[in-house]
């Protein structure tokens, strides 16, 4: 056992964890994360297997990666615990037995004599210090007065401070890991989705895309009502950067998108002899209409949002409505006439194929596609456990940088009615300050 | 006036701030070098103008694309250096300093950056990106003035061990010293804006304080290196070559973080 914490509070181990853990994460970068096995086939051939199997392919959720951090988290806090009992033992029960040659071995240390008794310069020294902001601890001996002035003692705890930080970041990691989930849903406009895991469901009311005057997108905003037992609780209007929470659960606006299989297609053919002969339909795909006087008959084949062709194969570049482009395809008296492309952009440039002179024109008016409002769903208690480890990470680090311990400590020996001082001043992080503050002090105190 | 006229005057400021450095470099007038260290704080101040006229012309925070951020770094790293500057007086580091600072603003003039100010996707549009952003990069100026100043500990402990230390030079170990009291700025700055805010951000805006994104992953090694040089020194007792190079290997690892990451790998942070 003493050999396992004597293993574990070593610094060297931090050390060799820190280089491994680095290196792993730096892997992790390199070797593209959770794609597909013929992805990783196609692009490490032979080693792709390996890879795989090693789990450097999920590296940062590999069982490895997650056994090196359970180490490392069990490193900090041994070392810390180890490390912890001294230091508060110096802060609760300083050791105020110090001799005249510990204090005149110091860097920073003077001595000197100085007229009145012991119990005069005692309450001198009690003043400068507690002018100087001192907390002082004395003790009497014979004729010898052990005292020892101290500020900002909470100093020497900064590192215990960031190292507990960071285990507690380490344990809302896990817990994050373990019960936290998030989804994605889809939900337009009127719908109401229920919330996995959760007694409640969500509406939502509203959904609205804003632009910027160039044209690219500014925001999202999603009026989201939640319903529980079938009444309404909260409505809030959600934007990227401005997520709703209710119990837990966060609902962040994530992106958009357009229902574009369920769009209604406006379609109007006109008679090429006659243009005061038309007929207009309202067709979802794979709908045919009829134009009875004429006989005649199409069907929406297909509807792409933007059209290119590519290679021989028309699709949709992309899914904003760029370039909106409908395949009909015609039948007269029952006999196909012609196929084509119509484009809600070009109304005069229609590829239909047709054997004959075509009799009719088919135009692509508009369309009407709702828009869907992409929401992320998450839950993660493993949240707040971050944000408390993140607060005590950044007290700790002020705490060692910037409020340094200093401890003064003098003894006071009477001989023959005159008063000699023996004094050291200790600081691991501000000699310099220290040293300053030190001669003022001491000089302070042989002026009264 | 624009701001792309205040950027030329504050880059032509500096370029003139470098050659009074590099002259003090030569002759060693230690007049040469005070005058520097006033042209670049007229630079700073120019460059200060430059930035908030950015931001009033734009309406976003200065630093939502590579030349912004560029920009913004050489402004950081023309603060941190007038800081430590006036704070330990560290004339030879100016020279270094100020080529780093004129690289970056070169690479900022590029015509490789785009340098309109274009709106911000939704992402974007947050107060954390001002914490986020200003504090890392801050804190990763003060990373480069350890870079600079471990460099030049290494060649004065060259020297020094030689016995070819010219008269008057900086001693190795106040550089020593003085790299240690960046890095004890830059770390909990780079923590606090790189990390925290990091985090806190990255959970309101795409619901998951922490993904493993490159940029993220790349922060946190660059974190561990720093808390490596920070345990090896004060618990370990290292100091001088070995420190100077875990804090050389830190600024590169800051300066792949910042700006490798987006062109060599893709990931979350695509907008700079």
């Amino acid at each position: 056992m003493k050999s396992i914490i004597d293993f574990f509070s070593s610094v060297k181990l931090a050390i060799f964890l820190i280089i491994i853990i680095a290196s792993a994460s730096i892997i992790g970068t390199l070797i593209p994360q959770m794609r597909s096995p013929q992805e990783y086939a196609a692009r490490y051939g032979q080693i792709s297997e390996l890879l795989i199997r090693l789990e450097i392919t999920d590296l940062y959720h590999s069982w490895w990666f997650i056994a090196l951090l359970f180490f490392f988290s069990l490193n900090i806090l041994i070392c810390t615990l180890t490390r912890l009992s001294p230091k508060l033992r110096r802060a609760l029960k300083p050791n105020l037995k110090f001799e005249d040659k510990t204090l005149l071995a110091a860097k920073i240390k003077e001595r000197f004599i100085k007229s009145g008794n012991l119990e005069t310069n005692r309450a001198e020294l009690n003043k400068v210090l507690r002018s100087g902001h001192y907390r002082i601890k004395q003790m009497k001996k014979d004729s010898e007065i052990h005292l020892l002035a101290r500020k900002r003692i909470l100093g020497i705890f900064g590192s215990d401070f960031v190292h507990l930080g960071l285990l507690v970041i380490l344990i809302g990691g896990i817990i994050s890991g373990f019960s936290g989930f998030r989804a994605n849903i889809n939900i337009s406009e009127g719908e109401i989705v229920p919330v996995l895991g959760a007694d409640f469901q969500l509406q939502l009311d509203k959904f609205e895309t804003e632009y910027h005057p160039n044209g690219s997108v500014k925001d999202w905003k999603s009026t989201l009502t939640v319903i529980e037992d079938e009444s309404p609780r909260l409505t809030k209007t959600i934007e990227v950067n401005h997520p709703l929470t209710y119990k837990g659960f966060v609902f962040y606006q994530s992106g958009y998108g357009w229902d574009w299989d369920n769009s209604t297609l406006d379609i109007l053919a006109t008679k090429t002899s006659d243009p005061s002969s038309s007929m207009r339909a309202f067709l979802r795909l794979g709908e045919k209409e009829t134009w009875e006087e004429e006989n005649l008959e199409f069907r929406i084949l297909q509807f792409v949002p933007d059209f290119i062709i590519d290679g021989n194969q028309v699709r949709t570049r992309s899914l904003e409505p760029n370039n909106p482009a409908v395949a009909i395809e015609v039948y007269k008296d029952e006999k196909k006439i012609s196929e084509g492309w119509i484009f809600a952009k070009f109304p005069d440039f229609s590829q239909m194929h047709s054997e004959e002179e075509p009799e009719y024109k088919f135009e692509f008016k508009d369309f009407q596609t709702s828009q869907y409002s992409g929401i992320q769903m998450a839950k993660d208690p493993g949240a707040y456990y971050i944000w408390v480890g993140c607060a005590l990470l950044m007290i700790g680090l002020f705490l060692a940088f910037y409020w340094p311990t200093r401890d003064i400590r003098f003894i006071l020996k009477e001989s023959e009615g005159k008063t000699e001082i023996v004094s050291a001043g200790r600081s691991a992080k501000s000699k310099l300050a220290l040293e300053a503050e030190f001669t003022r002090i001491l000089a302070s105190l042989r002026r009264s | 006036m624009n701001e792309s006229t205040l950027f030329m005057i504050t880059f032509i400021v500096y370029i003139i701030a470098a050659f009074f450095y590099l002259a003090f470099l030569f002759s060693k007038k230690e007049s040469a070098a005070k005058t520097g260290l006033s042209v670049v704080t007229v630079g700073f101040f120019v460059h200060t103008l430059a930035l908030i006229w950015r931001t009033i012309e734009s309406g976003h925070a200065p630093f939502t694309n590579m030349y912004e951020s560029l920009s913004f770094l050489a402004w950081s790293g023309a603060l941190a250096y007038i800081i430590i500057e006036y704070r330990y007086r560290i004339r030879k580091a100016g020279p270094y300093l100020m080529l780093i600072i004129i690289g970056i603003m070169a690479l900022a003039s590029s015509p490789l950056m785009p340098k309109e100010a274009t709106p911000l996707v939704p992402a974007l549009q947050s107060y954390w990106l001002w914490l986020h952003v200003s504090v890392t990069l801050l804190g990763e100026a003060f990373f480069a003035v350890a870079f600079v100043t471990s460099i030049m500990y290494l060649v004065a402990d060259t020297r020094e061990k030689k016995g070819t230390a010219k008269q008057g030079a900086i001693s190795s170990e106040k550089l020593d010293s003085i790299s240690y009291r960046c890095i004890a700025v830059g770390f909990p700055l780079f923590t606090l804006g790189g990390l925290v805010f990091g985090m806190v951000w990255a959970y309101y805006a795409w619901g998951s304080y922490w993904s493993w994104d490159p940029k993220e992953t790349w922060s946190l090694i660059t974190w561990f290196v720093f808390a490596l040089y920070l345990h090896t020194r004060i618990v370990m007792g290292w100091k001088g070559r070995r420190s100077a190079l875990i804090a050389i290997i830190g600024f590169l690892a800051a300066l792949f973080t910042y700006f490798g990451v987006n062109y060599l790998l893709a990931g979350l942070h695509s907008y700079a």
